[in-house]
């Protein structure tokens, strides 16, 4: 049977290809001089702007640790693998990360799909695992010793800035055009949850796209005639300059709120003078309001000077990260997991470069539950309201 | 009513586009039998070659728009030469899997070579300034991009129809043996209609990025509905190719409008099966003539 | 040179004692397989199993039969979420679940296959391509169906010995279906039904005129091949424990015609081939980051273009070359 001899054939070479032996640590991706840092995110394909801009941060914020002296004498190695969004590739690479390259932990991972996909290896396996970036699905999950999260939930997001757009921009109806993906759809739940405790006001109405759509003509007719006065904008930098675009050639302009991934900067140049007067969530300082960050961003662009294009998603990688590495610093020289564990556990409301007020406890792995607001204005955002907490789920 | 016409009119500037892209499929096909799925990516590759010239080097527009097309034109016959000729024995899905592999490598060099970040393409027209003809908006931007496409597609037919330059792709595509016997270089028109086709791609990716702003997949979704724009308007007739594009563009904006955003590529492909099984060669194409 | 004296000779599938060694040695190398490599080589093995899955039965259409399938993923969708579905909501055991969305699957098989009779080339490819993108835009809007783009959780699948783990587990059970499937591919090539095939595509008038009846093997073609697309979806299902419909878009139905191209068009050792490069050679890339595509699609134009009958084509020349030396 000429093809199951080529099948196993095939697989014996791969095998071959692939054996490496493992140097000896004290744990896996500890040695005395070094801590593996891994990683898996879409570094090609139509996500690569998030994957090498987040990805791109991490590498060049630990190269920057290392060049200062590294912590306790060991330096970082990082591993950054490609899953190009696919879920497969995802399960794959995380196989790999922590049985062929040893890892100590493993930070972010970009898609809801792909973290469901690597969930249940990755918590098997009891790898530390650093804020995947996705929805809220970790509520309900037993056995969560080793999972850390720092990243705005999507759901309180939106409720928030349907709360806030009630309370103090005077909004009686509410539509949301958004992005057809767990991404979109839990800022949506979020929106329709804030309409339901806020009072007197209304969800309008819904209009969602494909990453893939290119024209959004027809979703701004919808949500015009849907005679909202205020308009969510749940997208990505692309899409959501088109929209804004479109409504501006309507000669319609609502109200507008908007998710933190539309807090990049770009976004001004994207929608041009249409990117004015919208309110827009946050979780870490604006770049050019706070010299910590602004620090960290020209050092990372010094490391990367491709991070020019993407610094906010640079910043955001940092931002994951960071945590992490204070942990790594709290728990002293002689290095160990559960020592990270505890190190992360015992902080409070702490402040790094980017990350801000990062609280995790014995029971708690939602570090981040308060997100601020800000306003774009003249071509840059301003903040408009203090930090806004909300209830940790986990 | 206005609602209708806003539809109808946006619908007509999409169709406008889709048969750009048709027409360099159709291009290809029609002389080699060849389905370029590379067309997206060497559309892609010309407006960011033109975004270059236009923002990092200041060149007036023109000029970078004609050299971008002159480049992206040079890529495709290259890729003929270099990759499509040596290639023996091969068989036509071998050719389509090479186009495949030519997307990659096309995708994956504009990303190095650009960044994944979005971009503005820089048009002389606005897209946010235009006309109100009875409630129905027209940016300047899309009647440019319109005119220009025409413009294109009206130089495209005098080229193929009334040079001698046509007569012979239409010759080789018609009968590549005979046309050889005749004396016709045929390598040098295969080169010259992939050069052509690759400057078709280049335009339609320029008047692509205004509208949707530049990344390296921006032409993903207009590519797919180019290439299903020719079949419905039948894979070898060039005129087919452009009417396909108008109806599809109409019809998946007056369905987006009034039914459902959603599916609005679903009922894309719909109408186009449904299309091919009345007529199976498309709208305007030639009957199938089959020997055994 | 072993010379075939008798027909029956020609259709062993193993022929000769070194040959029955060699297939035994390669099926105890893949018993074993997860004992003697990395463990994290186990589930990229898997996949290839899957794939292998898919590509066989893609390969009976556009291989044997000369029906060009764009659309192909669309049908593993369909049975990865026919067999959730039916062990998710009906309780349905796996053993019961996986050859019902198989079922199901050649059941869109046919209903592709009868308008697929009129058309060939390019229109052929367009509206397999638009049942592709049908199906996935479907399952991304259809909430109450899929689950929409929230996804479905795939119920774990309980079988054989505890001391295995569930990467080992599936191992056994990929590679057990991906065999005996394709064993039944191989011989399918070589009965009646296969030569039928084969006469479709090669001229599907004098196919017809010669009395093969066209209309029943081309649609016997399309409900074959998604027959094992289903069951591909089904095991897909279950490694990746989590149902989205982004895994079943162009951008798969394009890979996994690439495949059989790759390793070789129209020939089960071709498609089991290529499926196993292609699965493995990006993960294998990925260090490469955002060189991967280009390094991909460089790799893809050269196996091409040095030979054109794909991989298992240059295989074959090989062994020719050894059989006939020194001619």
């Amino acid at each position: 049977m000429k093809h199951v001899r080529l099948l196993g054939l095939a697989l014996v070479l791969a095998a071959l290809l692939f054996s490496a032996s493992a140097g000896v640590a004290q744990e896996r991706g500890i040695t005395p001089t070094e801590i593996v840092i891994g990683s898996t995110v879409p570094l090609s394909g139509p996500a690569s702007y998030w994957g090498l801009g987040v990805g791109g941060g991490i590498d060049a914020y630990l190269k920057s640790i290392n060049d200062a002296g590294g912590i306790n004498g060991r330096k970082f190695r990082t591993v950054l693998l490609d899953d190009s969004y696919l879920p497969a590739r995802a399960a794959v690479n995380v196989r790999e990360l922590v049985e062929r390259h040893n890892v100590f932990a493993i930070v972010g991972m970009i898609g809801t799909a792909n973290a469901f996909a690597s969930r249940g290896y990755i918590l098997e396996s009891k790898t530390l695992w650093i804020t995947p970036t996705t929805n809220d699905i970790w509520a309900g999950l037993r056995d969560r010793k080793y999972l850390f999260v720092t990243y705005p939930s999507y759901h309180n997001e939106g409720r928030i800035l349907t709360e806030y757009a009630a309370k103090s921009l005077g909004t009686k109806s509410i539509a949301v055009f958004y992005q057809n993906d767990e991404y979109g759809l839990g800022l949506v739940r979020g929106v329709k949850y804030g309409v339901a405790q806020a009072k007197g006001i209304k969800f309008a109405g819904q209009a969602s796209y494909e990453v893939t759509d290119a024209d959004v003509s027809a979703q701004a007719v919808k949500l015009r005639a849907t005679g909202a006065d205020t308009v969510f904008i749940a997208a990505t930098p692309t899409q959501g300059a088109l929209i804004v675009r479109e409504m501006g050639k309507l000669g319609w302009r609502p109200r507008l709120l908007a998710t933190f991934t539309l807090g990049d900067p770009v976004m001004f140049r994207l929608a041009g003078e249409a990117w004015n007067d919208i309110y827009i969530g946050a979780y870490f300082p604006i770049p050019g309001t706070d010299p910590k960050l602004d620090e960290m961003l020209a050092t990372l662009i010094k490391y990367n000077a491709a991070l020019r294009n993407s610094p906010y998603n640079a910043l955001a990688g940092v931002s994951f990260v960071e945590p992490l590495v204070e942990a790594i610093r709290r728990a002293g020289p002689n290095l160990t997991k559960d020592g990270v564990v505890a190190a992360l556990e015992s902080l409070r409301n702490w402040d790094g470069a980017v990350a801000r007020s990062v609280t995790f406890g014995k029971d708690r792995r939602q570090g981040l539950n308060r997100i601020f607001i800000v306003k774009a204005e003249n071509g840059k955002y301003v903040k408009v309201t203090d930090w806004i907490s909300y209830q940790t789920q986990f | 009513m206005v609602d209708l016409a806003q539809f109808v009119v946006g619908g007509l500037a999409t169709g406008t586009l889709y048969g750009l892209v048709a027409l360099g499929i159709v291009l290809l096909y029609r002389s080699s039998r060849v389905l370029n799925f590379a067309h997206g990516d060497l559309a892609a590759l010309g407006a960011f070659i033109a975004f270059t010239m236009l923002v990092q080097l200041g060149w007036p527009f023109l000029t970078s728009v004609a050299v971008s097309l002159g480049a992206t034109a040079a890529a495709g016959a290259l890729f003929y030469f270099v990759v499509l000729r040596p290639v023996k024995e091969a068989t036509l899905l071998g050719r389509i899997v090479v186009t495949l592999g030519l997307a990659l490598v096309l995708s994956g060099a504009i990303t190095l070579l650009w960044g994944a970040d979005t971009k503005v393409f820089p048009f002389p027209l606005s897209e946010l300034r235009g006309y109100r003809l009875g409630g129905v908006f027209v940016s300047h931007l899309r009647l440019g991009l319109s005119a220009a496409g025409l413009a294109l597609m009206g130089a495209l037919y005098l080229l193929v129809q009334r040079t001698r330059v046509g007569l012979a792709m239409r010759a080789v595509s018609q009968d590549l043996v005979a046309a050889q016997a005749l004396g016709i270089p045929a390598r040098r028109i295969f080169a010259l209609t992939w050069g052509l086709a690759g400057a078709l791609g280049a335009a339609a990716g320029i008047l692509t990025a205004p509208v949707t702003l530049l990344t390296p997949f921006m032409m993903l979704d207009p590519f797919l509905k180019g290439f299903a724009a020719a079949v419905l308007g039948g894979m070898d007739s060039m005129p087919g190719a452009v009417l396909g594009g108008w109806l599809l563009g109409m019809a998946e904006s007056l369905f987006a409008g009034y039914v459902s955003v959603k599916f609005k590529t679903t009922l894309a492909f719909v109408i186009i099966i449904l299309m091919l099984m009345v007529r199976p060669e498309g709208l305007l194409g030639r009957e199938f003539h089959r020997r055994v | 040179m072993e010379l075939r004296q008798r027909y029956e000779e020609d259709l062993f599938l193993v022929r000769g004692a070194a040959a029955w060694l060699a297939t035994a040695a390669l099926l105890a190398a893949l018993a074993f397989f997860p004992f003697y490599t990395p463990r994290y080589l186990l589930f990229p093995a898997i996949l290839v199993a899957i794939n292998a899955v898919v590509a066989v039965g893609l390969n009976v259409l556009t291989g044997l039969t000369g029906q060009i399938s764009l659309g192909h993923a669309g049908f593993v969708g369909i049975g990865a979420y026919a067999a959730t579905l039916l062990a998710a909501r009906l309780g349905a055991p796996w053993w019961l679940a996986w050859p019902a969305a198989g079922l199901i699957a050649a059941g869109f098989g046919v209903l592709i296959g009868v308008p697929a009779l009129r058309l060939t080339g390019p229109y052929l490819t367009i509206a397999t391509l638009g049942f592709g993108i049908a199906v996935h835009q479907v399952l991304t809007n259809w909430e109450a169906l899929s689950g929409g783009r929230m996804g479905l959780e795939v119920p774990r699948v309980t079988f054989g010995p505890a001391a295995l783990t569930s990467d080992q587990r599936l191992y056994y059970l990929a590679v057990a279906i991906a065999a005996v499937l394709t064993w039944a591919a191989a011989n399918l090539a070589r009965s009646h039904v296969g030569r039928a095939f084969v006469a479709l595509r090669d001229s599907d008038i004098a196919a017809e005129v010669m009395g093969v009846n066209l209309t029943r093997y081309k649609v016997l073609a399309f409900a074959i091949s998604a027959f094992y697309a289903g069951i591909g979806g089904a095991l897909f299902a279950q490694a990746l424990r989590h149902l989205e419909p982004q895994s079943f878009d162009l951008i798969q139905s394009i890979y996994y015609f690439s495949m059989i191209v790759l390793g070789g068009l129209g020939t089960v050792p071709g498609a089991v081939l290529g499926a196993a490069v292609l699965t493995v050679l990006p993960g294998f890339l990925s260090g490469f980051r955002q060189w991967l595509p280009i390094i991909f699609g460089v790799a893809i134009i050269l196996i091409m273009v040095v030979e054109p009958r794909g991989l298992y084509g240059r295989w074959q020349r090989i062994r020719r070359y050894f059989k006939t030396w020194p001619l």
